[in-house]
């Protein structure tokens, strides 16, 4: 009984998956077939087909050879688009590229890539997460899309199920398929408007200077090492063809690293803390500073540059992710 | 503003629309341009200010149009919905008034017509343009409700395709819009019409028509021309006034009967009530056909609708009708066909609504025996009028005791007397008869046809009258013969001995009605319709050429209903399968279409690369401008010689020229995007460049 009951819900499951690709569980690329296709009449479609059922109804009740014929010749040009609006879907290639990073809040960026083959295909529109775009892809050519999502929470921001879907050519069709791709972004906690500083160091000559922005004195060049901020970078040189340099600043390497830890702002709650949190470890990259970062059950060492930038905003994007979401 | 002038804006104002729900100016155009090709082939069916007003409706839309792109105005100008609504009402009772009813078709479709032309008025927002667009495929078939010839099939055409192109031109955004101009929406839909002739073919064929129709016809209110079951003073002189078709008939094989035996017998009518001649109430059904082996002559029957169940047989109906058709062999009665009355009277089981074809046998003889004992008693009735009628009809029948002496004494009377053949009888009113036969002597048929029953009632000989028609033309081109209103005739019956004979007193009269149509035996002046005369001349030979172009048209597209369809559908045998056998035929074949569409949309796209057709479009478009490619030339070379010859377009031509050689001879990898961008600026290059007589005219210029 049990077991059988199992096996049907296992059907359900698994029709469910198959109709409404609900799981995220398309791995790349996927290329529109028939199965995954569906077409139904839009509004003006609709409208349309049940104008030629008037004008069937009227033609065959006054033996109008001719209205019947003017209805059915209207009859196979909807038909001939319902086959254009297949074959406008079918065969696409849909690639997931990549997902941005946000601050939640702001828009992320999810860009995926459709290629046609060789025929043209005309107003395909991918919808995701309350978001449309549509674009032409010509023929032969890849063509990226990139989808502006709004964010409201920090944390993982999956892509979740994708429509790709167009009217072409008339408008009376909508021909429409799912992908569900397991693309994720992730938005970061927004930052505090106004932060307090950066906290002191630890230790250091330098510990008790003020974050200091743009205005440092510039100090020279020094040779470019991996993870240094793009910022920094002397892009001039760079271009020049002169090599790889960073700028360095007075004052700013001096400081040591600074400890932005959670359990230091007792008295905030938790999404306070880690707006505080983000701010200072965007002031850190601003100013360069190394810095470790704590937080309950997760702590991550003194450094620098972007990956650990990175890696420290995921962590507070993440913090506590079960309680975050629900 | 105060307040109350502010209130009814507020009451009619429309929520603001996102400018992506809202039509742009250039589907409005094509909207309206889409109403003008519906309304034209509907405007000459209207009332003439009807036509006028929907048309000025739509013209009123492109004035304002027009004015808002000048004022470079956004949200445009509108009409107040509350002052088109009022111009709805007012329509509406002005449409009433004209008809003088409203619910009907005629006024429907007035009304419907000028109904797109308000809602024109005020579209705005896409849906607007869907629903226009629906009501333009409706008005597509309205015209056929009024006639179904080969000009206003033709005149439909256009409308379809510009519904294709106004449904295409809806669906793309504005901006992808401009670059292909408005031929291109146009051929995009031409295209789709095209793909989908086949579906349209296999479903006139196949898709089943109604025998009888679902409802009514209630708005056939105008009376048709032609013969009724009834026969009222003045009928048969308007019904000659017609040049109307009444039925058109194949003669199976051998020569067409002599004009003196070709009486098409319709309704025959035995009561008389002093002013108008009727059918007997009950039509006696189970009469016997007549039989002759060697007088039998074998035809087919076009009949034209008529709204009467009366079914038309030349002289004696020797059987039933058949369906015609080349399959059949003449033994499937027409399903249509009630009985065969014992007066040898055709009944159909309902009015005639649709055109009706049938193969018919007849026996060509004026007389047949009386099978009932109660024909006696019914044609002997007389009304108690006319008494100087009857007075006249019992001193001549002292005379002459026997019943045939009196009859060629009556005819006599008739020849001899100064009885005058004549369209233009003046209107008898209390005692017609006596009036006709005794003062005025001028009649039609119709009078000489009443006169000499009533005379040979009052003389005690049972007798009739016989409406049909008379006479009927060859048409030399189609190899057929027209029967028209305008032949209508009324004839008479008497029974001699058991047996019905036919006598024709107009022939007494005027003999060569009968001989050589009724426009021979009248004086001149009287008018006669151009088609009876007799020396319509090449005008008339045209006529007769014209018509037999349009009975095939008629034969083949216009009336091929549901007997039609079922005739062919034996033909082709379909009654050896079961419906769902033919069900599942008909979606194989649909499939089979798919596929086949699937297939020449995919071939299409191989053929030819893109950027390859953009070149041959330019190299063709410049030597149209006076500027051939040489063969040996390359693109580059071509380019800069095109540069030189039109400087002022001289990027474009190097951009052209540039974008070709990378495409064409570069390393790009096919699928790559900067492959996609080139062909992008050789479209885009291409499509900046004037047209070929512009170019042409600018070499002369510079």
């Amino acid at each position: 009984m049990t077991a059988l009951a199992a096996a049907h819900g296992g059907f359900v499951a698994r029709s469910r998956q198959r109709l409404f690709r609900s799981a995220p569980a398309d791995r790349d690329p996927v290329v529109l077939r028939h199965s995954r296709i569906y077409i139904l009449p839009t509004r003006r479609g609709a409208a349309l087909i049940a104008t030629l059922c008037v004008m069937l109804l009227t033609s065959l009740n006054y033996a109008l050879s001719l209205g019947l014929f003017v209805t059915f010749a209207l009859s196979g040009l909807v038909a001939a688009t319902l086959l254009h609006a297949f074959r406008n879907l079918a065969g696409i290639k849909v690639r997931p590229l990549a997902a941005g990073d946000t601050f939640a809040g702001a828009p992320i960026a999810f860009s995926l890539e459709l290629f046609g083959g060789p025929a043209a295909r005309s107003q395909v529109a991918l919808f995701a997460r309350d978001t449309r775009v549509v674009s032409d892809v010509a023929a032969g050519a890849a063509q990226t899309l990139t989808l502006m999502a709004p964010t409201t929470k920090r944390g993982r921001v999956p892509l979740g199920r994708l429509t790709v879907s167009s009217d072409f050519p008339l408008g009376l069709w909508r021909g429409w398929a799912y992908v569900h791709f397991p693309l994720e972004g992730i938005a970061y906690p927004r930052p505090e408007p106004a932060a307090p500083p950066l906290p002191r160091g630890h230790d250091g000559p330098d510990s008790a200077a003020p974050a200091r922005g743009g205005d440092a004195d510039l100090a020279g060049l020094r040779d470019y090492q991996r993870g240094d901020p793009p910022q920094r970078v002397a892009w001039k040189a760079v271009a020049r063809g002169a090599g790889w340099f960073s700028k360095s600043f007075d004052g700013a390497q001096g400081g040591g690293p600074v400890v932005l830890d959670w359990n230091a702002l007792a008295g905030l709650d938790a999404d306070a803390r880690l707006a505080r949190l983000t701010a200072w470890v965007l002031a850190a990259e601003r100013v360069a500073r190394p810095f470790a970062l704590i937080l309950p059950g997760f702590a991550l060492p003194p450094g620098q540059g972007r990956e650990h930038h990175r890696a420290a905003l995921t962590a507070l994007a993440l913090h506590d992710d079960a309680r975050a979401r629900a | 503003m105060s307040a109350t002038l502010s209130l009814p804006r507020r009451l009619f104002a429309r929520t603001p629309q996102p400018p992506a729900d809202r039509l742009s100016p250039h589907q409005l155009r094509w909207l309206g341009v889409l109403l003008v090709a519906v309304a034209l082939p509907q405007a000459v069916h209207l009332p003439i200010a009807i036509a006028v007003l929907g048309l000025a409706l739509v013209g009123a839309r492109f004035v304002l149009l027009r004015r808002d792109a000048r004022r470079g105005d956004a949200r445009g100008w509108h009409v107040p919905s509350w002052a088109l609504a009022l111009l709805a009402i007012v329509v509406a009772l002005a449409i009433r008034r004209s008809y003088g009813y409203f619910i009907g078709r005629e006024p429907s479709i007035a009304f419907l017509f000028v109904l797109c032309g308000i809602k024109f008025l005020e579209a705005h927002a896409r849906r607007d343009g869907s629903l226009i667009a629906c009501l333009a495929a409706f008005m597509l078939i309205t015209p056929f409700l009024s006639t179904q010839t080969m000009g206003t099939a033709a005149l439909a055409l256009p409308g379809i395709v510009v519904l294709g192109a106004t449904l295409d031109v809806l669906a793309r955004p504005d901006s992808t819009m401009a670059a292909g101009g408005w031929r291109a929406p146009l051929r995009r839909a031409a295209m789709l019409l095209v793909q989908g002739l086949p579906i349209a073919a296999l479903l006139f064929f196949m898709f089943p028509r109604l025998a009888a129709p679902l409802w009514g016809l209630p708005a056939d209110r105008s009376a048709r021309t032609g013969l009724s079951d009834t026969m009222e003073p003045g009928m048969f002189t308007s019904l000659t006034l017609s040049d109307e078709v009444a039925l058109r008939v194949a003669l199976e094989r051998g020569a067409p009967p002599p004009p003196s035996q070709r009486y098409w017998r319709g309704p025959v009518l035995s009561r008389y009530d002093g002013r108008m001649w009727s059918v007997a109430p009950l039509p006696f059904i189970g009469g016997t056909p007549a039989t002759d082996a060697v007088k039998t002559i074998s035809y087919t029957v076009t009949l034209e609708p008529s709204n009467q169940p009366y079914m038309f047989a030349l002289e004696l109906p020797a059987g039933a009708p058949r369906l015609a058709g080349p399959s059949a062999d003449g033994s499937v009665t027409l399903p249509a066909f009630l009985g065969l009355t014992r007066d040898q009277q055709l009944l159909a089981r309902a009015p005639i609504t649709q055109p009706l074809r049938y193969t018919q046998q007849s026996v060509l003889s004026d007389r047949y025996r009386s099978s009932s004992s109660l024909d006696a008693r019914i044609n002997l009735r007389l009304p108690d009028r006319n008494p100087r009628s009857i007075a006249f009809a019992r001193a001549l029948r002292e005379r002459h005791t026997d019943d045939r002496d009196y009859i060629r004494a009556v005819l006599r009377h008739f020849n001899t007397e100064a009885f005058v053949y004549t369209l233009g009888p003046p209107l008898y009113e209390n005692e017609p008869i006596d009036q006709f036969l005794l003062d005025t002597r001028r009649g039609f048929c119709e009078h000489y046809a009443s006169a000499f029953v009533v005379l040979l009632r009052a003389a005690g000989i049972p007798a009739r009258i016989v409406t049909g028609y008379q006479g009927g033309e060859m048409n030399p081109t189609g190899g057929y013969m027209i029967v028209r209103q305008s032949d209508a005739h009324a004839w008479t019956e008497a029974l001699l001995d058991g047996q019905w004979v036919r006598f024709d007193p107009t022939a007494a009269v005027a003999p060569s009605r009968i001989e050589r149509g009724f426009a021979s035996s009248l004086p001149a002046g009287e008018p006669i319709p151009l088609l009876a005369r007799l020396d319509g001349g090449w005008l008339k030979d045209l006529g007769l050429v014209w018509d037999a172009v349009n009975h095939g048209w008629r034969n083949h597209v216009v009336d091929f209903n549901y007997q039609r369809q079922r005739a062919l559908w034996r033909e082709m045998n379909f009654d050896l399968f079961a419906p769902w056998q033919v069900v599942v035929a008909v979606m194989a074949l649909a499939g089979l279409w798919c596929a086949a569409v699937l297939l020449w949309m995919a071939r299409r796209r191989r053929r030819k690369e893109r950027a390859l057709v953009l070149w041959d479009d330019i190299c063709r478009r410049l030597a149209r401008a006076g500027l051939p490619r040489q063969p040996h030339e390359g693109p580059l070379a071509f380019s800069q010689r095109a540069a030189a010859r039109w400087p002022q377009f001289a990027i474009a031509f190097a951009a052209i020229g540039e974008a070709y050689a990378k495409l064409r001879y570069g390393s790009l990898a096919p699928e790559s995007r900067d492959r996609a961008a080139l062909v992008a600026t050789l479209e885009h290059s291409i499509g900046a460049l004037p047209s070929p007589a512009r170019l042409r005219e600018g070499a002369a210029a510079g």
